[in-house]
């Protein structure tokens, strides 16, 4: 009986993995959207010894123990291999290690249920047992090294082989305490001489673990002597001594541990410090808000940027892959694991079975819950391992150990009485405990991967974003004649962005994985990634398959290409601005920033970019505050004398000119003045063109545009609206007056050049320039702004611009 | 392309998990039903009571219930119509394989094979119980009627 069902679970598991090879062998051919790529076989090695050493261990249990609990080597099976697997995924060394290390575990649990069926050798041996495990933890002190070269020395390694001793030493204090316990339990009726022995073994454990800094395993310890304790004798303050003992242990290390100290820190506020001591818990949240409800797929996620995902944080990993439906599915095999040790531990025979058995599976459920709730921020971060999951071969040995111990107490025939048990109060108070754990993890993960996921992915340092980057390709900024500004190159997993005309960074901005985004490139990013314009479900269908935005959208600018390189050219090593306006519609068609810089080198010249005291990052043109100085005389020349005009007639007009209130438009622009703000009044070049647009647009301001339409694949081309209406300003009249007295002798434009040169501050230029009202053609505005005192510099670029606009 | 492909091979892999986990539980169910059911076939051997009372002929009774009152109360399933009997005064129960009895604190104390009862005690077939001044004589499966109890 026992047998036929271990076995019809084991090809159910097995099933489960088959399918996990097949998708993580297809998942390239997913992640770069084409047939021709080099598919992932490695694993399949795996899956092979996965299958043989499973099939080994249930032949040996069969004949072995055939009344035993059927469940236990299905659900560990399944654990292990999901977690071979996952490790493969992640690094197909250490992959191929641990399956090396699952061999290992199935010989030593088929030599447990071959030599021990009545389990006397732990009973004699159990002083011999835990000081070979004591002595072996404290020869790390001495010899003690790190597999990866760095951390805490918690190994013993030889060859090219490890052992962390602290692993083996749980098992051990389980066995020792339960078998010193069941035999000492009644002859003493104090408790006190009892307790003599065991709180001098396991604080010489807890001294031992607390000097070599591993403090996940030491109140693992803990927990397991006030679990063993609480169910040998059934009393309470057996309980309340531990927590009480927890709190003070978890207060005195927060004040005096530092390691402690950081640990609880990054824990409470770890959005204080997101790229320091609380990167691995945030990126932890980010992998199981990126899994959602259905994951993302095996070898479809990037649960690689987790630090050591494939060992503490696994659980993350698989979150990521497999989403809630595999969390949820991993926490009930944990429950039914308990469940069953539970069972066991109850139906046994005698009480040192009895004991083992609730030691063994407080064991399994304390560390898997400590580490759970360190992945889900339920508890603080410890550096535990998940057991059978995590990477790690004590960690796997020990794990298989405990479920052959668990196996081999779990074999008995349905006649034989169970021993007397005294109350079953501590039984019932431990399973609510381990319930109470897996479902406050349930609840937490659908929190983190359901409620707070949109909030968590857009952060900026979540990574996947710059790795969709790579895979999908990104819409095209062009200019008003479809010629190319920003364009991607390259093919699926190593797209790039190129800047092919440099000149206008400033402007269109850069998006680059360490240094994020800027510019047009920012403000316009929903509509080049896809996210906007594309039909919602188009972005569903594109995140469940591939979790990534579909491909993104070009977008045509109201810039002239041909112009913009004539200002840039006349602006050359000059710091200022140009801009260049269709007086009518308000559309863009030269914005020039110098100095500029070049965004396709980025990545070499970033850091310095951010220092360089000339600014070149900034787009000087919407985001430079300058003071106007006389540059407003146009517009105050509409009361018809400079002399006497009031504060507040001055408030007013620069209100409608639109000084108070910053430009909507797609560039990035800086916050206006303050309203009613007139001796230290800032105005940036984009406010001073579109205000001064409304003298040759017959008194009223246009809406600035930038941004004119996005090539959508069901409309075409879909026009962007100004997202501001016109606003009228002057009458026609005054408008004829003011240029008429500001134009040119030969040409048929009005200007004004000002400077302004405070006694604190650096001088500006200004030039103010633009078609007649009487102009036939389009109506066209210009602003140069020089940083220095060259006005006739300004002049020049202006009117220069000027004539070329209108005389293309 | 491979993306419906794979997404397909990924709801299965879900199935897979869920599958799984439900032949888990569907087995889990199917032992628990198994073990009721076994438990509730579970067969007591018949227990044939002979109460000799003070002046009255002796009254044979057969039980296949695992507990046996007998006192003074008629609502005992052994009604002992004597003065001397506790209105609830021994217990009989068949548990661990055997038939047990223990006196529920009466008055006039019970006694096995004349003597008194202090703990739980095992019977055996011949076994004299004297409560008060009654006598029951204890047959164990001479005369086998197996039905099965309610219990699970």
């Amino acid at each position: 009986m026992a047998n036929q069902r271990e076995s019809r679970l084991l090809n159910a598991a097995a099933v489960f993995l088959f399918l996990y090879s097949i998708i993580l062998t297809l998942s390239p051919t997913v992640r770069e959207r084409t047939w021709n790529v080099s598919y992932r076989f490695s694993h399949w090695i795996g899956f092979a010894i996965w299958i043989g050493c499973v099939f080994i261990a249930h032949r040996v249990s069969s004949r072995q123990l055939p009344e035993r609990d059927p469940y236990f080597l299905p659900l560990a099976s399944l654990l292990s291999g999901w977690g071979i697997l996952t490790i493969w995924r992640l690094d197909s060394g250490f992959g191929l290690r641990q399956a090396m290390w699952f061999g290992v575990s199935s010989a030593a649990f088929a030599i447990l249920l071959f030599a021990q069926k009545n389990l006397s050798f732990l009973r004699s041996y159990k002083y011999i047992l835990l000081t070979s495990g004591l002595a072996l933890t404290a020869l790390t002190l001495l010899l003690g090294t790190n597999p990866a070269g760095f951390g805490p020395r918690l190994w013993l390694g030889c060859c090219g082989l490890y052992l962390q001793p602290s692993e083996p030493l749980k098992l051990l204090l389980v066995i020792y305490l339960a078998a010193y316990l069941s035999s000492r339990l009644p002859i003493y009726q104090r408790i006190f001489p009892l307790l003599v022995p065991t709180v001098f073994v396991t604080s010489l454990a807890l001294l031992l673990l607390i000097v070599q800094r591993d403090l996940g395993t030491a109140s693992i310890f803990i927990s397991l002597y006030t679990v063993l304790l609480y169910i040998a004798t059934g009393k309470r303050r057996v309980l309340l001594a531990a927590v009480a003992t927890l709190v003070l242990a978890g207060l005195v290390g927060y004040f005096f541990i530092d390691i402690i100290h950081i640990r609880l820190d990054s824990w409470l506020n770890p959005w204080n410090d997101p790229t320091g001591h609380s990167y691995q818990i945030i990126q932890s949240l980010l992998a199981v808000a990126d899994g959602g409800i259905f994951g993302r797929g095996p070898g479809l996620g990037s649960p690689g940027l987790i630090p050591v995902a494939h060992s503490d944080f696994i659980f993350s990993a698989i979150s990521e892959e497999t989403g809630l439906a595999g969390t949820l599915g991993l926490l009930t095999i944990f429950g039914l694991i308990l469940v069953r040790g539970l069972i066991a531990s109850l139906r046994a025979a005698d009480r040192f079975r009895r004991l083992l058995a609730a030691g063994l599976t407080a064991y399994l459920g304390i560390q898997a819950l400590l580490i759970i709730g360190g992945n889900l921020r339920i508890l603080p971060l410890t550096g535990i391992t998940l057991p059978f999951v995590s990477y790690g071969g004590s960690s796997l040995l020990t794990s298989f150990v405990a479920i052959g111990l668990l196996i081999v107490i779990s074999n008995q025939p349905d006649e034989v009485e169970s021993a007397a048990l005294a109350s079953p109060q501590p039984y019932f108070l431990l399973a609510a405990l381990l319930g109470f754990g897996l479902i406050t993890a349930s609840l937490t993960a659908s929190w983190w991967a359901i409620i707070r996921s949109p909030d968590l992915l857009t952060r900026t340092d979540n990574p996947r974003r710059s790795i969709a980057d790579r895979y999908v390709l990104r819409g095209q900024l062009l200019d008003r004649n479809s010629k190319p500004i920003d364009t991607t190159s390259g093919k699926s997993g190593t797209y790039q962005r190129i800047y092919l005309y440099p000149n206008l960074a400033p402007l269109t901005g850069y998006i680059e994985p360490t240094y994020g985004q800027a510019g047009l490139e920012a403000s316009l990013d929903d509509y080049l990634r896809g996210l906007q314009g594309n039909p919602s479900s188009a972005i569903s269908w594109n995140y469940l398959l591939y979790g990534t935005p579909p491909p993104g959208l070009d977008v045509r600018l109201s810039l002239d290409l041909e112009l913009q390189r004539k200002a840039d050219q006349l602006l050359g090593t000059y710091k200022g601005a140009v801009v260049l306006l269709n007086a009518q519609t308000g559309e863009i068609l030269v914005m020039a920033s110098h100095p500029v810089y070049d965004p396709n080198k980025l990545s070499e010249t970033g850091s310095f970019l951010a220092q360089d005291k000339n600014t070149p990052l900034v787009n000087r043109a919407a985001q430079g505050m300058y003071p106007p100085g006389d540059a407003v005389i146009p517009f105050l020349d509409s009361f018809g004398s400079v002399n006497g005009i009031g504060n507040k007639q001055a408030t007013s007009l620069y209100e409608k000119l639109g000084f108070y209130t910053a430009p909507q438009v797609s560039v990035p622009v800086s916050p206006a003045s303050p309203t009613g703000e007139l001796n230290n009044l800032r105005v940036s070049p984009l406010q001073m063109a579109i205000a001064a647009a409304s003298l040759s647009n017959a008194g009223t301001r246009p809406a600035p545009r930038i941004a004119l339409a996005v090539n959508t694949p069901q409309q075409g081309w879909v026009v962007l609206p100004p997202s501001s209406d016109p606003v009228k300003v002057f009458s026609a009249d005054v408008v004829g007056n003011i240029t008429h007295i500001l134009s040119t002798q030969d040409q048929p434009f009005w200007e004004w050049t000002a400077g302004f040169s405070g006694s604190n501050t650096e001088p500006y230029s200004w030039y103010l320039g633009g078609t007649l009202p009487k102009w036939q053609g389009t109506p066209l505005t210009v602003i140069v702004l020089i940083e220095g005192n060259y006005p006739s510099t300004a002049q020049g670029i202006g009117q220069q611009l000027l004539q070329t606009a209108t005389h293309p | 392309m491979s993306g419906p492909i794979v997404l397909g091979l990924r709801i299965l892999l879900i199935l897979a998990l869920y599958a799984f986990l439900g032949m888990t539980l569907l087995t889990i169910w199917q032992d628990l039903k198994r073990t009721g059911q076994q438990a509730a076939t579970h067969k007591i051997p018949a227990i044939r009571l002979d109460v000799q009372m003070k002046r009255r002929a002796a009254v044979s009774q057969i039980f296949s219930q695992p507990e046996i009152i007998l006192g003074r109360e008629p609502a005992c399933d052994v009604s002992l119509d004597d003065a001397t009997v506790s209105a609830r005064h021994a217990k009989l129960s068949y548990h661990h394989r055997q038939w047990w009895i223990e006196d529920l604190n009466a008055t006039n104390g019970t006694s096995l094979n004349n003597e008194k009862l202090t703990t739980a005690t095992v019977l055996a077939t011949g076994d004299e119980i004297q409560c008060g001044e009654v006598c029951v004589t204890v047959n164990l499966g001479g005369d086998a009627i197996v039905t099965p109890t309610r219990r699970l």
